[in-house]
């Protein structure tokens, strides 16, 4: 006969103001294979656990119910309890009466009644439950780093300090990301490119990174601490290990009118070119869409048309048959860091959901801009030498207008979250703006002025007491008169409609995650919210890990982030992955799935409905090794333990350790017992 | 039947298989044939009274068969249906077999009658055929006769599931509980079925006991249900668990119910592509989950 304990918390008064603590206790008692059975007001607190721990040693039992809250919240704690009084942690379970029963009723007989039977269905399977133990599995000490934005950098460069070997992987020709087209940085006004520039060329000379620019993961294998991922190096035509960055190239490359990607369209570069002066690595790129050569040949001309780079090159690095190369790199960690986008207010939309903005001329007006191209006039860098000259005719504008929350809180457009920097970089867009123009006006529609943390809110005041007009109201209709712009809008706060003349107008769009975001999650097996930001395991408790284990997530691609926020995460997730890489293995929880080798048919149901990629194809051979069958193999490190196989298999020949199909049915009988 | 007669022969003598599986004449009508001698290929034939799937033959838990050497097996487009859900469900390799094809205008509904294929007389799953000419096989033989003038145009099953889900549900009850209470649990059904292949069937397993063993109308309903499951999708209407049945249970109908059910929601029908999975061993992002509240 079982010795089976039975622990009922009151929960305070959770449970025990509907549910009849003491009546369940009493009832569980008087079942056979109960040992012991009593109730507490705090099961989890200190005497509770060492009420349930000197059960164990004095009436020898083998196997405990804690019937409580639910197993999310203190499983992990009584199992520990009971394995600190000699007891193997699998053999304690929870029944939950608080969430399932005392918080979802108010008849307190009907949901005594209730608890009773849910205790019973868990004595029952605990009857069955046998001791398990952990998998321990061998972890692979590098980590991949998926985008090279500060994020990303911050991440490579602790995780690479802490010992361990990371493979940054970027998809353009350059790291840096959208920090590197920052002018300043909010709440301080330092230079973007000056706190930033130091961090590349650090992630460069590291002994411990390496670093794929102008690549993208191709695709995924295994599972935490072994994970097998293909990477794609773009075909650069530049020989990495043969260019020195001298730039001669992009200097007489005549293809000069192709708008820069860097400066936000409002520059322009050559078809062979590095994004920028600072990039890393100081390598170029032949754009190959509008490189002379390469259309020549897309248009299948024998003889080819330029040429010009190679000739110029005196190391012979341009090699226009380069062709993509896939690389496989090993590691046992992987952070996506891939960023974000912004919402773009014209006709054609990269998403369904997404509408545009038809009152704002869907983005014809050229003096309408947004926030990155304004970062882009700001910066000493950038097209204009730093001097803020509009687009259209290079002007220097007297009024600016600048409009948050385009796209964001606004469901109409289609999303509905705030994008959380827009106020903030407003507000430095306004200073910036008025520390170069002194005799402009800068002019801000607003819905709410968001400025929480450090040193925040301080900032937003500072732009309004440096004469930036604040309008609380949105922007109806925008469009072109003569050399200004109507800005036709809403102050609500006075109750008047405004119509302003602008002489150019900043949107501050919406953040959104990158194109391809979720491919690159269903490649990598995460998951993904509607708008395509990476979900994050526990939105208060795990906020860098996902759903899949030894996937984590830093910056942008999780929600929108400012800069702090990113680092922040980076720096979170590397800490996460240098204490999973502290030890040479890792041990998980052994519910996983296991094959009955002697009925499993080999019909592969499980394989193609497993979504984590864990049933492998073993043979059985006889000792002559003849081969018998071919059938399903569990990869415990891969297994999270859904139970999907165990359901679809017709011969039941999977089954869930700590699931059993024993245990299930005896809690279901016990219902009806 | 002499083109069928002569291809055995060749396959045989050429030694490319071991045994031919077909039919020949029996003595109360038609039955399945091993040949492996290649003198003896005259035995075999192919008429409206070759009911039999013969696809069960190749299933890896038929040893005495398996111990004959490479098959070749004749196939009717039902059968080759089965032999796509052998191959889907990895249970025989491609080349391990080959695959005699048999162009099939249909074939009786009582094939111990002998009578004249009418559409008085056919089938009910070949009013429903959408596969007269298999493609997935080797060799295709035969002649594909015009269709039969008076071929119902709705399967009589069809229009008996109308009836039925006219009925009420304590009356619907009612018919199904008259029905599987016949049952013996024989399992004949299961044992003529060639997509019924498991080493241990989900009936015989006793640690946990799935259903009761005992021929009584709770387990009964278990079994048909559970076997109405496990071949939801994946049925291919040959009819020969509903011709096995000592007991005449309309088995037939409970899987063309589930089957209908199967292509309305999934969009899926059993086919010749063995590449595509069914729907009970699939697992999609887009799977529909409205259930899920």
């Amino acid at each position: 006969m079982a010795r089976i304990g039975v622990f009922v918390c009151h929960c305070g008064e959770n449970i025990s103001r509907t549910v009849d603590t003491a009546a369940v206790a009493q009832a569980l008692g008087e079942m056979p294979g109960v040992a012991h059975s009593t109730d507490y007001k705090y099961m989890c607190s200190d005497p509770g656990q060492s009420l349930i721990q000197a059960a164990i040693a004095e009436q020898k039992l083998d196997g405990v119910v804690v019937a409580a809250c639910s197993p999310h919240m203190h499983e992990k704690t009584f199992r520990r309890a009971a394995a600190n009084a000699g007891l193997n942690p699998f053999l304690c379970e929870m029944a939950n009466i608080r969430e399932q029963c005392s918080w979802i009723h108010d008849d307190r007989e009907a949901a005594t009644a209730k608890a009773i039977d849910l205790v019973r269905m868990i004595v029952e399977k605990v009857k069955h439950n046998q001791p398990l133990q952990p998998i321990h599995i061998p972890v692979t000490r590098r980590a991949l780093v998926i985008g090279g934005g500060i994020a990303g950098i911050q991440a490579a460069l602790d995780i690479a300090d802490g010992g361990c070997e990371v493979v940054l992987v970027e998809k353009e020709p350059s790291i840096g990301g959208h920090m590197s087209q920052l002018s300043e940085t909010f709440p301080t006004l330092d230079c973007s490119q000056c706190i930033l520039t130091p961090r590349m060329v650090e992630v460069y000379q590291h002994p411990r990174i390496k670093l794929l620019s102008y690549s993208e993961v191709e695709s995924l294998e295994g599972f935490i601490g072994n994970f097998k991922v293909t990477i794609r190096q773009k075909a650069r035509f530049v020989d990495e290990s043969k260019c020195n960055g001298c730039g001669d190239c992009t200097k007489k490359c005549p293809q000069k009118k192709i708008p820069s990607e860097f400066d936000a369209g409002l520059g322009t570069r050559t078809a062979i070119f590095v994004p920028f002066p600072q990039a890393v690595p100081n390598i170029p790129v032949i754009d190959r869409a509008n490189c002379l050569l390469f259309k020549g040949r897309a248009k299948g001309k024998k003889k080819d048309v330029c040429g010009i780079c190679a000739r110029t090159c005196t190391r012979g690095a341009i090699d226009y048959d380069q062709e993509d190369r896939l690389v496989t790199e090993e590691v046992g960690a992987i952070v996506v860091a891939t960023g974000y986008q912004l919402y773009t207010i014209g006709k054609i939309q990269p998403k369904e959901y997404l509408r545009g903005y038809g009152e704002y001329g869907y983005g014809e007006i050229p003096d309408v801009i947004d926030g990155l191209q304004f970062e882009r006039l700001a910066s000493a860098s950038g097209p204009t030498a730093g001097e803020i000259r509009r687009p259209s005719d290079g002007k220097v504008p007297k009024t600016v207008v600048f409009l948050q929350c385009i796209g964001s809180r606004d469901p109409a457009k289609g999303i509905e979250y705030c994008s959380k920097i827009c106020c903030m970089y407003v507000a430095k867009h306004t200073m910036l703006y008025q520390h170069k123009v002194h005799d402009g006006q800068a002019v801000v529609f607003f819905m709410d002025v968001r400025a929480g943390g450090k040193g925040y809110d301080e900032f937003t005041r500072r732009a309004m007491n440096e004469g930036a007009l604040y309008l609380r109201g949105r922007v109806s209709k925008m469009y072109r008169d003569g050399e200004v712009i109507k800005v036709v809008g809403y102050d609500t706060l006075s109750g008047e409609q405004i119509v302003l003349d602008a002489d150019m107008v900043v949107l501050a769009t919406a953040m959104m995650p990158q194109l391809g975001i979720e491919s690159l999650a269903q490649t990598l097996s995460v998951s993904y919210d509607q708008y395509g930001f990476i979900n994050e395991a526990h939105p208060k408790l795990r906020p860098v890990e996902t759903n899949t284990a030894g996937v984590f997530v830093a910056g942008a691609c999780q929600a929108p982030r400012d800069i702090p926020d990113s680092v922040a995460m980076a720096s979170a997730a590397a800490s996460k992955i240098l204490s999973l890489f502290s030890n040479a293995e890792l041990s998980r929880e052994p519910m996983v799935a296991h094959v009955n080798p002697a009925t499993c048919t080999g019909c592969f149901h499980c394989e193609r409905v497993c979504h984590f990629g864990a049933i492998q194809r073993k043979e059985v051979r006889d000792r002559q090794g003849n081969l018998i069958k071919v059938i399903a193999e569990v990869n415990e490190g891969v297994c999270q333990g859904c139970g999907t196989c165990q359901a679809t298999c017709p011969s039941k020949s999977i089954e869930l350790a700590g699931f059993t199909d024993a245990q299930v049915f005896s809690a279901i009988n016990a219902i009806f017992a | 039947m002499q083109e069928l007669q002569e291809l055995a022969k060749k396959l045989l003598s050429e030694g490319r298989v071991q045994v031919v599986i077909g039919y020949e004449a029996g003595a109360h009508g038609v039955r399945p044939a091993f040949v492996t001698d290649a003198a003896d290929c005259g035995r075999l034939i192919f008429d409206p009274r070759c009911v039999h799937n013969l696809a069960v033959y190749l299933s890896p838990r038929r040893s005495p068969v398996k111990r004959l050497g490479k098959p070749a097996v004749v196939v009717k487009g039902c059968d080759a249906k089965a032999v796509a859900g052998l191959l889907r469900e990895s249970q025989i390799k491609r080349d391990d077999v080959v695959l005699i094809g048999v162009r099939c205008s249909g074939v009786l509904a009582d094939p111990r009658s002998g009578a004249t294929l009418t559409g008085e007389t056919v089938a009910d799953k070949c009013i429903l055929c959408d596969l007269h000419e298999p493609t997935l096989v080797d060799h295709l033989v035969g002649e594909l006769r015009p269709p039969l003038p008076d071929m119902p145009r709705v399967s009589r099953r069809d229009l008996m599931l109308e009836r039925i889900s006219a009925m009420s549900p304590a009356e619907r009850w009612a018919f199904w509980q008259a029905e599987f209470s016949r049952c013996t649990r024989c399992y004949a059904c299961r044992q003529t079925c060639p997509l019924c292949f498991c080493e241990q069937c989900v009936a015989d397993k006793s640690q946990p006991q799935w259903l009761e063993t005992s021929p009584h109308p709770r387990g009964n309903l278990a079994w048909h249900v559970i076997r109405a499951m496990h071949l939801a999708g994946r049925c291919v209407d040959c009819g020969e668990c509903e011709r096995a049945c000592p007991a005449e249970i309309p088995l037939g109908l409970l899987y063309r119910k589930v089957a209908q059910i199967v292509e309305a929601r999934f969009k899926h029908r059993p086919t010749e592509d063995p590449e595509v999975p069914s729907p009970i061993g699939k697992y999609s992002l887009d799977d529909e989950q409205e259930f899920i509240l």
